[in-house]
C-alpha cells in the first residue's frame, strides 16, 4: 500500500501540475494562493524549469500566455482580485485558442471582502467575466482526492481543446492539511497529442468536431497570432461570413463534446425524492447532512457538480424527470440557484439555502433545511 | 530582390498606414537590420501592442504575436523565459508603453531582460482618433485637449535611466541610414535595449497644429532634434526643448535576466535537492 | 495637387538647377501598385530626380514620377525613407518577377 501523505490544499495542486508537467509558473502572489507560488518557487528549478515572480496579475497572464505559445505547460494561481484583474487576457487567449491553467481559490468578495475566509461567489464571474461570447471550462474538485486528479483532468482538457480552463477552490480547502494518497506515475493519464510541424498557414482551419494542431511558435512555418478577429490563417479580417463561422467553431469546441467534459458525482441519489445540488466544501457539509437524514428516514440524495460550466444541463434534466424537490445549497447570495430554475420545470419544487458571511455551512444547518421541504 | 525583403510578408500588402507614415520607414530599418546580422526569420518573434505601430508586425515574415493593450513586453518576458535563445522584438507607442504600459517598462528595464525594443513616439493615440498621449507636447490642441494640453511630457530617456536600463538610444525617422545603424546596435547589445523612435503623424497631430502635410511635420522634428555632441556644447536655456539623439546611454556589464537565472538559481536549486530524493531517483 | 506637392516640386527643381547629370549610370525602380505619393523620397532626393504627379489609376491621385534618370547619384535616400516598399535603386531585375507573383494585395481592415 502506498504511503499516505499529510498534504495542504494548494501543495496538493503544485504537486498535481508538477505530475502533469507543468514547466512554467508566472504569479503574483495573494493570501489564500501565495504557498501554490512559494512551492513553486523551489521545486521548478530544481527540475531546470522557469519560475518568475510578475510585477502584477496583468502580467502573470501575459508571460504565461508567451510561454504557452513557446511550448511550454503553465500554471498560474489567484484569487477574488487577481482573477478580475486577469479578464482581459482570458479573453485573449480564448480568442486565439491558447491552452492555460488558471487556479482561482475563492475568497470573500467583492473588492478585497474578507482575504481569510472562504465563499463561492465567483461563479458566475468564471463563466461571464471577459466581455464578448466565449466559452470555459471550469472544474471544482472537493476532496483532497479529487484536487488531485481534476487539476490533471484540467491540464488535460485544456491541451485537448485549446482553451482556458479555471480550477476553482475553496480557501478552507485549500488551507487545510488532508491526508491523501498519491496515485502513482503510471495510473496518471496525460493527454499526448502528436505535435504537427506547422507546414502552411492555415492554423485555425478545421471543421467541427476536428482538432487542429497546437498553435505553437518555432515548429515549423513562422505564423501569426493575433486578438483581432482573424481567419483560419490567424490574419486579421472583418468579414461576416469568415467571422461567424470562426466564432461558431470556437463555441462549438466545447459544446460538441459535453460527455467528456463534464463531470459529477451522485451519492444515496438511487431512491431519493429530494436532491441536494451543491459543490466544493458546501458538498462536504451536505454528505455528512445526508447521512444524518438518512437515519431520520428522509430519502435525500446529493448531486455533487465536478464540472460547473459547462453546466450540467443534460444530466440535471434527466433527473428532474423523477426527482421534484431540489435544494440548492452555496456559499453566496445566489448564483447557481438560478442556473438550477433555467434548466428546471415550473413543477419543481426549488429551495436554496445561502449564505456569505465567511463561514460554511454546518451539517445540522442543512438538515434543517431538508426538513423544511 | 534585395536580401532584407525575404523577411516582408507580402502578401498582406498594401499597408493601411497613411501616405508619409513614419511606421513604414521603421519597417524597413528593422527589415534591413535583420538581413545583416543574418538571423533566421522563424527564429525571430515580434510583439507588438495596439495602435497604429502595432500593426507593424502582421507585415514580418517571421513569428508575430499581436496582443493587448500596454501588455506586450509581459508576453515577451514568458518567451524569453522560455525560449532564452530565441530574438525578441517588441514594438510599442508612446501610449502602449507610457501609459498602460508604464509598469511593464520599467519593470522590464529593471530586470534587464534580453528583449530588444523599439518605442515609437509620435506624440498622440493615431489609430483612435487623435486622443493627447502622455508625449504630447504642451500647448497642443487634441481631440481631448481642445483647449490646449496642460500636461508635461515625460522623458523617456531620463525614466529609463532611473530604472537602470541598459542600452537607451533615440533617432527619428528623418535620418533613416542612421536609425538603422542603432538599432543594429541595439540588437545586438545582451540584456534590455530601447530605441525610441520620433515619428510623425501628419493626420491626426499635425492637422489639429498647423502641420498638416508630412513634410512640415518631418522639418519640425528636424528642429527639436540635435546630435548628442551639439547638444552638449549646448547652454541650459537652450536646451529646454531640443533633444540628443543618438546611443544615449550604454552598460555592457550588466548581466541579462536568464542567464542570470541559469547561471545561479538553477545550480542553486540543484545543489539544495535532500539527499535521500536524489536517491529515489525525484 | 495639393499645395504643399506643388512646393515640393519648385524645391525639387531649384535643387536640380545646380546639379549636372551623373557619370554613374544609375538605374530607378519605381512599383507604382504600393506607392501612395506621399512625397518623403521627393523631398531627401539632394539633386531632384523625383517629382510628383497626378495619378488617375492609383486610389492616392498622385503618385511618384522619375523625371530625370540620368541625375541620379546612388545614394539611396530615397529607397531608406519611402515607407511603402515602392522605390527602389539598382534593382535587380531578373528576381522581380517572382517577387510579383508572390506579392498579392489583401484586403485589410483597421480596427
Amino acid at each position: 500500500m502506498r504511503r499516505k501523505q499529510v498534504l495542504q490544499g494548494n501543495i496538493i495542486v503544485a504537486k498535481a501540475a508538477l505530475a502533469a508537467k507543468c514547466n512554467f509558473f508566472a504569479g503574483y502572489p495573494i493570501t489564500p494562493s501565495s504557498e501554490i507560488a512559494q512551492f513553486m518557487s523551489r521545486e521548478l528549478p530544481r527540475m531546470g524549469y522557469d519560475f518568475i515572480q510578475m510585477e502584477d496579475e496583468i502580467a502573470s497572464l501575459g508571460a504565461c500566455i508567451g510561454a504557452s505559445l513557446s511550448g511550454r505547460k503553465v500554471l498560474t494561481a489567484t484569487s477574488g482580485p487577481g482573477f478580475s484583474l486577469m479578464q482581459e487576457h482570458i479573453g485573449m487567449a480564448v480568442m486565439a485558442e491558447i491552452p492555460l491553467v488558471i487556479v482561482n481559490v475563492m475568497r470573500g468578495g467583492p473588492s478585497t471582502g474578507l482575504p481569510t475566509k472562504p465563499s463561492q461567489a465567483d461563479i458566475m464571474q468564471v463563466r461571464w467575466g471577459t466581455h464578448g461570447d466565449h466559452p470555459i471550462i471550469a472544474l471544482y474538485p472537493a476532496f483532497a482526492d479529487e484536487i488531485y486528479s481534476e487539476t490533471i483532468r484540467a491540464y488535460n482538457l485544456s491541451e485537448k481543446f485549446w482553451n482556458p480552463v479555471v480550477l476553482l477552490l475553496d480557501e478552507v480547502l485549500a488551507k487545510a492539511h488532508e491526508d491523501i494518497e498519491l496515485p502513482r506515475k503510471n495510473d496518471i493519464h496525460i493527454y499526448k497529442e502528436k505535435i504537427h510541424r506547422i507546414k502552411d498557414l492555415n492554423i485555425y482551419d478545421r471543421e467541427i468536431g476536428e482538432n487542429p494542431p497546437r498553435v505553437d511558435f518555432f515548429k515549423g512555418y513562422p505564423i501569426h497570432i493575433d486578438g483581432l478577429e482573424h481567419d483560419k490563417h490567424g490574419w486579421p479580417t472583418s468579414d461576416p461570413e469568415t467571422v461567424n463561422k470562426m466564432q461558431t467553431l470556437r463555441m462549438q469546441k466545447i459544446y460538441h463534446y459535453l460527455d467528456e467534459i463534464v463531470k459529477f458525482k451522485e451519492y444515496y441519489m438511487e431512491d431519493a425524492e429530494i436532491m441536494i445540488f451543491s459543490f466544493g466544501v458546501s458538498a462536504r457539509s451536505s454528505l455528512a447532512a445526508i447521512k444524518m437524514a438518512r437515519e431520520q428516514g428522509i430519502k435525500v440524495g446529493l448531486f455533487q457538480a465536478l464540472t460547473i460550466w459547462p453546466f450540467p444541463k443534460i444530466p440535471l434534466k434527466e433527473r428532474f424527470k423523477r426527482i421534484k424537490k431540489v435544494l440548492t445549497v452555496e456559499l453566496n447570495m445566489g448564483q447557481t440557484k438560478y442556473e438550477i430554475e433555467r434548466v428546471s420545470s415550473d413543477d419543481v419544487e426549488k429551495k436554496a439555502l445561502l449564505r456569505a458571511n465567511g463561514i460554511p455551512f454546518t451539517p445540522k444547518e442543512v438538515l434543517d433545511k431538508i426538513r423544511e421541504f | 530582390m534585395r536580401s532584407y525583403e525575404k523577411y516582408i510578408r507580402y502578401r498582406t500588402f498594401p499597408t493601411p498606414w497613411c501616405p508619409g507614415c513614419g511606421n513604414g520607414v521603421i519597417l524597413k530599418a528593422i527589415a534591413i537590420c535583420f538581413s545583416e546580422l543574418d538571423i533566421k526569420p522563424k527564429d525571430i518573434v515580434v510583439v507588438s501592442g495596439i495602435g497604429c505601430s502595432g500593426r507593424i508586425p502582421t507585415f514580418f515574415n517571421t513569428n508575430t504575436l499581436h496582443t493587448t493593450h500596454g501588455r506586450a513586453l509581459s508576453f515577451a518576458t514568458g518567451i524569453k523565459l522560455a525560449r532564452p535563445d530565441k530574438f525578441i522584438v517588441v514594438i510599442s507607442g508612446d501610449g502602449d508603453a507610457l501609459a498602460i504600459g508604464g509598469n511593464h517598462l520599467i519593470h522590464a528595464a529593471r530586470r534587464n531582460i534580453g528583449i530588444k525594443m523599439i518605442l515609437v513616439n509620435n506624440g498622440i493615440y493615431g489609430m483612435t482618433g487623435g486622443q493627447v498621449s502622455p508625449l504630447t507636447p504642451q500647448k497642443f490642441i487634441t481631440e481631448t485637449t481642445p483647449y490646449g494640453n496642460i500636461e508635461p511630457k515625460f522623458n523617456v530617456a531620463e525614466l529609463l535611466e532611473g530604472a537602470r536600463a541598459s542600452f537607451i538610444a533615440r533617432e527619428t525617422i528623418n535620418r533613416p541610414k542612421q536609425l538603422k545603424e542603432v538599432i543594429k546596435k541595439s540588437f545586438k547589445h545582451n540584456g534590455f535595449s530601447v530605441v525610441e523612435v520620433i515619428s510623425n503623424c501628419h493626420i491626426n497631430l499635425g492637422r489639429k497644429n498647423k502641420m498638416r502635410d508630412p513634410i512640415s511635420i518631418t522639418k519640425w522634428i528636424s528642429s527639436r532634434t540635435v546630435t548628442k555632441s551639439q547638444y552638449e556644447s549646448l547652454s541650459p536655456e537652450q536646451r529646454n526643448h531640443i533633444y540628443p539623439v543618438g546611443v544615449l546611454f550604454e552598460d555592457k556589464n550588466r548581466l541579462e535576466y536568464s542567464d542570470l537565472y541559469y547561471k545561479h538559481i538553477v545550480p542553486a536549486a540543484q545543489a539544495s535537492i535532500p539527499q535521500r530524493r536524489k536517491q529515489n531517483g525525484k | 495637387m495639393e499645395k504643399f506637392e506643388i512646393k515640393l516640386n519648385e524645391d525639387a527643381l531649384i535643387r536640380r538647377e545646380i546639379r549636372k547629370p551623373s557619370p554613374k549610370k544609375n538605374k530607378l525602380t519605381v512599383k507604382k501598385i504600393y506607392c501612395k505619393g506621399c512625397g518623403l523620397c521627393v523631398d531627401i532626393c539632394p539633386t531632384g530626380t523625383l517629382l510628383l504627379e497626378d495619378n488617375k489609376k492609383s486610389k492616392f491621385g498622385v503618385s511618384v514620377k522619375i523625371d530625370v534618370q540620368e541625375y541620379c547619384i546612388g545614394c539611396g535616400l530615397c529607397e531608406s525613407r519611402c515607407p511603402d516598399f515602392a522605390i527602389f535603386v539598382n534593382y535587380n531585375e531578373k528576381k522581380e518577377q517572382n517577387e510579383k507573383k508572390a506579392s498579392i494585395t489583401g484586403k485589410h481592415n483597421c480596427c
